[in-house]
């Protein structure tokens, strides 16, 4: 049993890893779709670790602390649109300051509220429970992989399936994505296209802060300095491989999480480096780049080629006309 | 006068009560700070119910401004809009759509993943708590489309549409939305020939259904077509209203054009020697893979200036791209010289002996973000005089800077001086400086006085009358038709992308010219001009 | 010059200066949520950081120690931003540069000077490679060069884990750290104490080559024209795509050179933690340093100075967490990127001081000059 490499407890922590990724994935996709590239996810979700577990300690209670994570969360996904939309700063400084800023107060306010500490918890936080999903979890196998963890992975799989029916099916997601294809073809049908960022960036906000409570309250119950350790690229990878799509997000936020997962077991099982099996998704990913835009490069040629056989076709005609 | 347009009105709605204006706009003025442009200067226009009002311009005459404000995209600086006689303020596309104003702009406002349905709807989507109806939507749109005899199919993409049909989606769009007032941005300026005679039916059908039409174009072929009335800008400023019944198409020209007193220029006649360009059966698509120049050929010969006249947006651009070298040709040659450089990049082209003066010397010209010394030797500074061992010789740089301010009088200029603290005309000489020094073979001037004044004009012309004498061959791209006459040896007209004729400057008068301009054929050489392949022919001639 | 001109040359130098205070008036507030004086507080940090009581215990050589890095990568931004590529792969080619530095370190036998020189070319060359590789993807296909370089980071970064961790991996113990490189590849030390040393003067020499190359060589005269406005460049018969590739390969050299100068001149070997975060820092640098040679120049002193001043000033001496060095930085970054807030608040002062003083607004004095 140990010198098994896929095991069902494989799979199911593959799950477990992929939550952050996934919802985190999942806000960057909703950012992509309404036209705003974010690469502040990394800064985001290590927000959401740290007010979580900091909330939940003041109030008491994991839940009410996830809340107020996310709401946090929200507020810095507003903040952010506030900074690109209202003065125009370029996203990618913008992103690159507040994951260094955030990166930096979390430990800054650690410090000044719990000591100087590298880390920190308390007995008195509860890790937030797991629970079985009834029937799911009665059938072999597919039970123990897909039940049996704390309602953070549950939602991450609904905030994905939901989040398709939103972007694809609703008036909201209709507008998300007509802002981000064509930013003026929305406006000048007087859509509110700062409403329409500034939600997509406050869900993407929220939606990395619960990420990131997932890793302090609800995976382990401490905090450490830069806990996000960089899941937050991995999340924007994700949605660039996941091709901004929710569904296509918890595919490749699975790919990512079962990455880590195997790079896990294969170090406790053998002696094979761990992580060249972290690099495939990396390099899956920059394959899709290529595959994309040599697809799109194939295309155009297409396009040349027959518009100049029509101009050879025009001149024989206008021959003829003559 | 109001008489006139009275009567206009009349003649098409007999019922005589609509004489309302429907929109007023009063000394609307907008300024641009961050590109420092005036783009409307106090501008008046007024539009009758019911009516079909050109608005004609040049580009960059302000035209697209004025309808940006009028439909919300825009705030003006100061004015008054009033809507059926009511003052308005329009902050939002969403208040001018409550207003019954709708907007058909020249770049298309289109999702192009989305289905005409999709965008037809997009904003007013019928749906349910939130989630979309897609069965419903398709069929108002279909309904909708079946009303106004402009069949489409709702669940068509954009990006698999032809041109002509993404524009009836955009009209689609604005009735959707109950529009009495409709604004078309150059609607003819991206369709076939086809296309926009099926266009400007569908504009006489709407005005006849009791819509507004505002219609921004700058052929006046389209004018005297479809419109009631027109309304001339230039520069910012609006130039006057008249009747278009009453007003002939070399009127409306001279109107647009403006400047009908220009200095006149002393130059002795041409001596033309050697062909050292010329351009064999070329044709060229624009940015969005269109035709924009079809199956042109010319050719010009050392110490002639050869002018090419027309209404911009005709196809000169990529015309003057593709000689350049900035753009690829489709089909065609090009010879340098006696040598094929179609397929050589720019600088080969200018390592030859090409120079270039661009039409939009702020984008193009010129680099505003660095100093006159780096500006004028983009086209020189490999030469050995200016570059030792990959190093720029800054001393030489700032020689010829001082060399190029005393020799072109670029007031108030020293080496090192920043380009965007220049003046319009002063930066026009820098560009003539850095590319009529060095004794080019071939000259390539786009629109070389567009915003200058006076003074700077002369300049210019004079510029390029001296190299003309120094025996360059010189290609003169220009829609001022006085600037073409006056300094051109010989003188074609472009017309959609194709040479409408070839007249002689000495003896053509302005009326024909402004008919060949405007698409019409001249009197008695009807056949030549009208074809496409009857003009290059004898051209051919002088190639070989 | 008109009035709008000298409006915009006013803005270049009030806009980094008022960022700078708003960021400085936030670490206030922070620094009083601490029962401490911000006064205080600042004069603190500005000894610990720039301070330098005698030659032996002198802050300043280590500020100087850790500006190196910031230096370099800053360059490599600089490069890269000027040709018209917002590349933020220096994280990841500053991790393959250091790789290369800590292998080459133990694993050739040369003599002292020649070793050292030999790892800085190969860190330079591979780094260089790292960068060429997203400015062909950019050129060839069109593939946005941000996209690439996140994902080439990742790579980077997982590449240099593996290494330590086992082909490199010197000893048994929890943590993996490569083999101690030979005396040979180290770089000589100015004064102890401090790893302060040869290879700052490398990067004073960068500082110089890359200044040099942009505003005096033929190429750099063309990679910055591209950067600026490539349909001029076009126009003038530059090749933009060369001038890309190009410049994305010195940008990756440099960010390369950086990861071996912090191998070989200060830590002798790597572990799996090297340095994260520098490359981001050394674009921030180049940001705030106005995208220019002696900007980064003195911004990374500035940085390394306010990161050495939080660490052993304000956390040692006052108990004020380190971070809030960071987060100043964080902050001067946000707040230079800001800038519209500043350029806006400054002319809408200058309208209402005009209207007050009976002067003619922007509107009217453009009306005026097209008279």
């Amino acid at each position: 049993m140990e010198g098994d490499l896929f095991t069902v407890a494989l799979l199911s922590s593959g799950l477990r890893l992929a939550t952050p990724i996934i919802l985190a994935a999942l806000g960057g996709a909703f950012c992509a779709r309404a036209g705003v590239l974010n690469l502040a996810l990394e800064g985001k979700m290590l927000l959401g670790a740290f007010v979580a577990i900091v909330a939940t300690f003041y109030l008491g209670n994991t839940f009410a602390g996830i809340f107020v994570a996310m709401l946090l969360g929200g507020l810095l996904g507003y903040l952010f649109a506030f900074f690109y939309l209202r003065y125009q700063v370029n996203l990618i400084i913008l992103a690159l300051a507040i994951n260094l800023l955030i990166g930096e107060l979390t430990v800054y306010v650690m410090r000044v509220l719990f000591g100087n500490v590298g880390s920190w918890s308390d007995p008195s936080i509860q890790r937030l429970p797991d629970f079985e999903i009834p029937l799911l979890s009665s059938i072999p196998i597919l039970g123990d992989i897909l039940s049996g963890y704390n309602f953070i992975v549950y939602f991450s799989w609904v905030a994905c399936i939901v989040g398709y029916i939103v972007l694809f099916h609703s008036k909201f997601g209709r507008h998300i994505r007509a802002v981000g294809e064509n930013k003026q073809a929305a406006e000048t049908l007087g859509i509110n296209v700062r409403r329409v960022q500034v939600s997509a960036m406050v869900i993407a906000g929220m939606l990395c802060a619960l990420g990131g409570a997932f890793l302090s309250v609800g995976h382990l119950s401490l905090f450490t300095r830069n806990m996000s350790n960089g899941l937050g690229w991995v999340a924007v990878t994700a949605n660039i491989f996941g091709f901004q799509h929710p569904l296509g997000v918890l595919l490749t936020g699975y790919f990512f999480g079962l990455a880590e997962a195997f790079a896990v077991r294969i170090q406790n099982v053998t002696d094979l480096p761990p992580n060249l099996i972290q690099l495939l998704p990396q390099f899956a990913t920059l394959a899709a780049l290529i595959l994309v835009a040599l697809r799109e490069k194939a295309n155009l040629a297409l396009i040349r080629r027959r518009f100049r056989r029509q101009l050879a076709r025009g001149e024989m005609q206008s021959a003829a006309g003559d | 006068m109001r008489r006139d347009i009275v009567k206009a009105v009349l003649r098409r709605t007999p019922c005589g009560n609509l004489m309302a204006n429907a929109v007023e706009l009063r000394n609307i003025t907008k300024y641009f700070p961050s590109s420092n442009v005036l783009a409307n200067n106090d501008v008046t226009l007024s539009i009758t119910e019911g009516e079909v009002h050109a608005l004609v311009g040049e580009n960059g005459a302000g035209k697209t401004t004025l309808m940006n404000i009028f439909y919300g995209l825009h705030r003006p600086d100061s004015g008054e809009i009033l809507v059926n006689g009511q003052p308005v303020e329009i902050h939002h596309p969403d208040d001018a759509i409550k207003l019954g104003i709708g907007m058909v702009h020249q770049h298309f406002k289109l999702v192009p993943s989305f289905t005409i349905a999709e965008n037809i709807m997009l904003g007013i989507e019928p749906n349910q708590y939130g989630m979309l109806k897609k069965k419903d939507e398709a069929e108002m749109v279909r309904q909708l489309a079946n009303d106004f005899g402009l069949p489409v199919d709702p669940y068509a993409r954009i990006r698999d549409l032809p041109v002509g049909m993404q524009q009836r989606v955009e009209i689609l769009k604005a009735l959707q939305r109950e529009a009495k007032i409709l604004i078309l941005d150059e609607p003819t300026a991206v369709l076939t020939p086809q296309e926009v005679k099926e266009l400007l039916a569908v504009v006489r059908n709407l005005a006849q259904r009791g819509r507004t039409i505002i219609f921004i174009t700058h052929k006046l072929v389209e004018v005297k077509d479809v419109a009631d009335r027109l309304s001339v800008m230039r520069d910012g400023k609006m130039i006057g209203t008249r009747t278009v019944a009453e007003t002939s198409i070399p009127d409306m020209a001279r109107m647009m054009v403006g400047r009908s007193v220009l200095l006149e220029l002393d130059k002795k006649p041409a001596t033309p020697g050697e062909v050292v360009f010329a351009a064999d059966n070329i044709t060229v698509t624009d940015a969005s893979g269109l035709p924009a120049v079809r199956h042109i050929s010319f050719s010009v010969r050392e110490g002639e200036i050869l002018g090419i006249a027309g209404v911009s947006g005709n196809g000169q651009t990529e015309l003057v791209e593709a000689i350049s070298g900035m753009r690829p040709v489709e089909g065609g040659t090009i010879l340098f010289q006696g040598k094929d450089i179609t397929r050589r990049t720019v600088g080969e082209r200018r390592k030859q002996g090409m120079a270039h003066i661009p039409e939009d010397r702020i984008k193009i010209g010129l680099n505003l973000e660095t100093n006159l010394d780096e500006n004028l030797v983009v086209n020189r500074y490999k030469l050995p005089e200016f570059n030792r061992l990959g190093f720029m010789i800054l001393s030489a740089m700032k020689r010829f800077a001082a060399f190029a301010v005393k020799q072109f009088s670029i007031a108030a200029a020293q080496p090192g001086e920043m380009i965007a603290t220049l003046s319009g005309g002063n930066m026009q000489k820098v560009v003539l400086a850095r590319e009529l020094s060095g004794e080019p073979k071939f000259v390539i001037a786009n629109q070389p006085t567009r915003g200058l004044d006076v003074g700077s004009i002369e300049f210019v012309h004079r510029s390029l009358v001296d190299v003309r004498d120094r025996q360059a061959a010189v290609l003169l791209i220009s829609v001022e038709l006085d600037e073409i006459l006056s300094l051109s040896d010989r003188v074609l007209v472009m017309y959609r992308g194709t040479v409408a004729g070839e007249v002689d400057p000495t003896t053509v008068t302005k009326e024909e010219i402004g008919l060949l301009m405007g698409g019409s054929s001249l009197p008695g050489t009807a056949t030549s001009a009208g074809s496409v392949q009857a003009v290059p022919k004898p051209q051919k001639e002088v190639v070989a | 010059m008109d009035n709008y001109h000298r409006q915009q040359r006013v803005n270049t130098f009030l806009v980094p200066l008022l960022a700078v205070i708003s960021g400085l008036v936030v670490a206030a507030v922070l620094i009083i949520f601490t029962d401490n004086s911000p006064f205080a507080a600042f004069e603190e940090l500005f000894k610990a950081g720039f301070g330098c009581s005698s030659l032996n215990r002198c802050a300043f050589f280590t500020t100087l120690e850790r500006a190196t890095p910031l230096m370099l990568t800053g360059l490599s931004a600089v490069v890269a931003f000027r040709s018209g590529m917002f590349s933020i792969g220096q994280e990841g080619q500053f991790a393959l540069g250091a790789l290369t530095a800590a292998w080459l370190g133990f694993a050739l036998d040369l003599p002292p000077v020649v070793h050292a020189i030999v790892i800085m070319l190969a860190a330079m060359v591979i780094g260089g490679i790292y960068g060429w590789i997203p400015g062909v993807l950019k050129v060839k296909l069109n593939i946005n060069e941000v996209i690439t370089t996140i994902v080439m980071n990742e790579i980077a970064v997982l590449v240099l884990v593996y290494m330590v961790n086992f082909p490199l991996r010197a000893d048994r113990g929890t943590t993996a750290y490569s083999p101690v490189i030979d005396e040979t590849a180290k770089l000589m030390i100015f004064m102890p104490g401090s790893k302060w040393g040869m290879g700052f003067v490398i990067a004073i020499a960068a500082v110089l080559a890359v200044y040099f190359y942009l505003w005096r060589s033929a190429p750099g005269y063309e990679q910055r024209m591209a950067g600026q406005s490539s349909l001029f460049a076009l126009f003038g018969g530059i090749r933009n795509d060369r001038a890309a590739i190009r410049g994305m390969f010195i940008s990756g050299a440099l960010a390369g050179l950086a990861g071996a100068i912090e191998v070989i001149g200060v830590h002798y070997r790597i572990n799996q933690d090297f340095a994260p975060g520098l490359g981001f820092t050394g674009l921030s640098v180049a940001i705030l340093g106005q995208v220019h040679p002696f900007g980064v120049f003195l911004v990374a002193i500035l940085f390394a100075g306010v990161g050495l001043g939080a660490q052993l000033g304000l956390q040692i001496n006052l108990g004020i967490p380190r971070e809030l060095g960071g987060t100043v930085i964080a902050l001067m970054i946000l707040f230079v990127a800001a800038e519209k807030f500043y350029t806006d608040g400054i002319s809408g002062l200058r309208e209402r001081w005009a209207h007050f003083r009976g002067q003619k607004t922007a509107v009217e004095l453009a009306m005026e000059e097209r008279e």
